[in-house]
């Protein structure tokens, strides 16, 4: 093997653009400045690991915006690195998203009895996973990516350690995430095998010729589906989901429900609309069964739960399944409507709005947990009556998530609807059909954290105000700010319809 | 027969005599040795320490951190060994490179070490 | 007779459906564990079969970054089965079930 490998043309130092390299550099220095206060300062001094971590976020949240201004694609290492506007729009999503799970954890971290400088370094190694899953176009990076974004994800999923029910949510995150990517990359080998190339725009060329022996490809595109089902928490491969959020700490359940699933479908996204595009009558009906089962089952199984961090839980479950449809139709999709990449903008815009909304709720979530120490719905009762605020911001975004107008979440469902109307045929009209009756569906139980929170009476009768630490505040604002902005301009779909891929096979 | 499982008859050939040898040394023992067993020379490691407790003991759960270390370090060389079958020709470039990767590496180890990982106690 | 490159896919094939049938099958957190390192080692062969073949390094590569987060994975995986062990000795896959899916 290693001749092999020393045989290879010789070497030419690669002239690399640091530029483009910003962003993750920024994040990986903060990672090691993380890991050196955490080694030298003792307990007293844990406290500004977060601070550090947070402000390397935005720091590199900078690089991100002047590569944005900037405005060229760039592609290194032969494409397998690429950033254009695609990447862009979802490191910035990423980075902010991190930032406020930054922000949520804060206290909840200090106050506990748990590991602080170690709890900022694997949530920013797992951002910094998801920065290169961002960029990555490259079969052998989007695998490392997912590595890196899942490995600390599974530790952090059982920071209560000492707690069974974390240790639980832990393993069974773990087993599967392991099974899983055990799986896509079988399918990768095969995809390989098939095209000669991890490169994703040479497999795309590959495969849209035509050459490719179809029971392989059929597979290999099966197999890397399902590994990243795994990762977005679709329905028959969800069943994880319920049980680590429920187990994880709560930043970490808002964390694995927003950036986690949201690198999951950065993933599929470049896959298969750059790797697959040509065969979408692989994919197209897979994407569709996926989609449907998944909004129906999610949003049937949240109706039936009485803890709110599970309740979440399903709903995100049936969220992937909106997200998922656009993909379900994209080979529909005339050309002179945009073709099978009109399918891309919805699903971005969905990504954005549901991270501010849902990002927003687990922070209600967190705050009420101070006072309650508990995840019940029944402990939601006369929230209105003495916690008004946080009582408003909860109805903004469980409304948001329901779809209303003009809360984001509506633009969310309207692109995902008008993706599935321009495809048009009946195969989508169904599909639109059944995401309809969904939006109905959850309603029911959206409403009810609504019913519990403005007409139920207070439990126990404690009706003393809940404290909101300035960090848990902050970041409250940022989510209802972003859920009120997407729902009433056009700021989502404007990203959404900036996130293109800038090198196509 | 093809080439290919002629090549392993002769594997199977020596196995065989190796199988027999064994048996042959073995079974000459048997036949000529006298035999008076008693409890003391029937136990196991009859001329060492004496047994104690059951046969199947577990070792203690701290090693397995050393284990983890070895394991987490010792597959990191894998990046190494082709990067220094090309040392010469990466040149300074490659150098730096591998640098900033070991120097990563070494954090961790450092890491280990201010954790108290490292001692043996 | 000869040994080409579809024995060796037919090798990975094989080792990949039993290292799956493990995981779906057994409940001891560590032999299922143990499977999917069998599945990634059927993925491994695959891939530097595909690479022979295609006479590609890039296949190769990919071993050796499957090598390293494999490692990388067990390390996480054994220290959470270590900390669910000590509080439940003896604990299989159905026995860790408080949290009903």
């Amino acid at each position: 093997m290693l001749h092999l490998l020393a045989q290879a043309e010789p070497f030419r130092s690669p002239t690399v653009d640091f530029h483009a390299f910003a962003p993750e550099i920024v994040l990986s220095v903060s990672i090691v400045v993380v890991l050196l206060v955490d080694l030298v300062f003792d307990e007293r001094g844990k406290w500004a690991t977060s601070s550090i971590a947070g402000i390397g976020l935005l720091a590199a949240l900078v690089p991100v915006l002047t590569l944005a201004v900037d405005g060229a694609d760039r592609s290194l290492f032969d494409g397998a690195y690429v950033v254009d506007n695609f990447a862009l729009v979802m490191k910035a999503l990423f980075l902010l998203s991190g930032y406020v799970t930054i922000l949520i954890s804060a206290r909840y971290i200090a106050e506990g009895d748990y590991y602080e400088g170690e709890y900022y370094f694997m949530l920013l190694c797992s951002l910094l996973g998801m920065l290169v899953m961002g960029s990555a176009r490259d079969l052998i990076s989007i695998f490392v990516a997912l590595e890196l974004l899942s490995i600390p994800a599974y530790l952090l999923a059982g920071w209560r350690k000492r707690d069974l029910r974390g240790n639980e949510a832990s393993l069974k995150y773990y087993l599967l995430g392991v099974f899983a990517a055990a799986v896509m990359l079988y399918g990768m080998s095969l995809i390989f095998g098939v095209t000669g190339s991890t490169i994703l725009t040479e497999i795309g060329a590959a495969l849209d010729g035509g050459e490719a022996p179809a029971p392989i490809v059929v597979v290999g595109i099966l197999f890397i589906v399902i590994g990243f089902a795994f990762k977005v928490s679709a329905v028959p491969f969800h069943t994880w989901a319920p049980d680590t959020y429920e187990g994880a700490p709560t930043p970490i359940t808002a964390y694995l429900s927003v950036a986690s699933k949201a690198a999951g479908f950065v993933a599929l996204l470049q896959l298969v609309f750059i790797g697959f595009l040509g065969r979408s009558d692989v994919w197209g009906p897979l994407f569709w069964v996926l989609a449907a089962i998944t909004m129906t089952v999610g949003n049937l199984i949240a109706l039936r739960q009485t803890n709110i961090v599970r309740m979440l839980a399903y709903s995100s479950v049936a969220q992937a399944g909106f997200m998922l449809a656009p993909f379900a139709v994209a080979g529909d999709i005339d050309v002179d409507r945009g073709g099978p990449l009109a399918a891309i903008p919805p699903v971005v815009t969905y990504l954005l709005i549901y991270a501010a909304m849902n990002l927003g709720a687990f922070a209600v979530v967190m705050v009420v947990a101070r006072k309650t120490r508990s995840g019940e719905l029944s402990s939601y009762g006369g929230l209105f009556e003495y916690a008004p605020g946080l009582a408003v911001l909860m109805t903004v975004f469980i409304f948001a998530l329901a779809g209303i107008p003009p809360l984001g979440g509506w633009l969310a469902k309207f692109v995902v609807f008008r993706a599935l109307l321009d495809a048009g045929t009946p195969a989508a009209i169904v599909l639109a059909v059944i995401a309809a009756v969904n939006s109905v569906i959850s309603l029911f139980y959206y409403a009810s954290v609504a019913r519990e929170m403005w007409m139920r009476p207070v439990p126990d009768g404690d009706r003393a105000p809940i404290r909101i630490p300035a960090s848990l505040g902050s970041a409250l604002a940022l989510a209802a700010a972003f859920t009120l902005l997407f729902g009433v301009s056009n700021v989502a779909t404007r990203f959404g319809d900036l996130a293109i891929f800038g090198f196509l096979p | 027969m093809s080439e290919f499982l002629r090549a392993y008859l002769t594997v199977a050939v020596f196995g065989l005599a190796a199988g027999l040898l064994v048996a042959a040394m073995l079974g000459l023992g048997k036949l000529v040795q006298p035999s008076r067993p008693s409890r003391q020379k029937r136990i196991n490691y009859e001329s060492g320490v004496d047994p104690v407790g059951a046969g199947f003991g577990q070792s203690q759960v701290r090693y397995y951190i050393f284990a983890l270390l070895f394991v987490m370090f010792d597959v990191e060389a894998v990046f190494i060994f082709p990067w220094a079958i090309g040392l010469e020709s990466f040149g300074v470039f490659g150098l730096i490179e591998m640098a900033i990767f070991i120097v990563i590496l070494a954090l961790g180890l450092v890491y280990a070490w201010r954790k108290g990982v490292l001692r043996w106690a | 007779m000869d040994v080409d490159a579809t024995w060796y896919l037919v090798l990975s094939a094989l080792l990949f459906t039993i290292g799956g049938a493990g995981v779906l099958v057994r409940r001891n957190p560590l032999v299922m564990f143990m499977c999917v390192e069998l599945m990634l080692n059927a993925v491994n062969i695959s891939f530097v079969t595909f690479a022979r073949m295609l006479n590609d390094t890039g296949g190769q590569v990919v071993v050796f970054f499957v090598l390293v987060v494999a490692a990388a994975e067990v390390v996480v995986g054994l220290g959470i089965i270590v900390a669910i062990l000590r509080r439940q000795p003896g604990a299989d896959a159905d026995d860790i079930s408080l949290l009903r899916g």
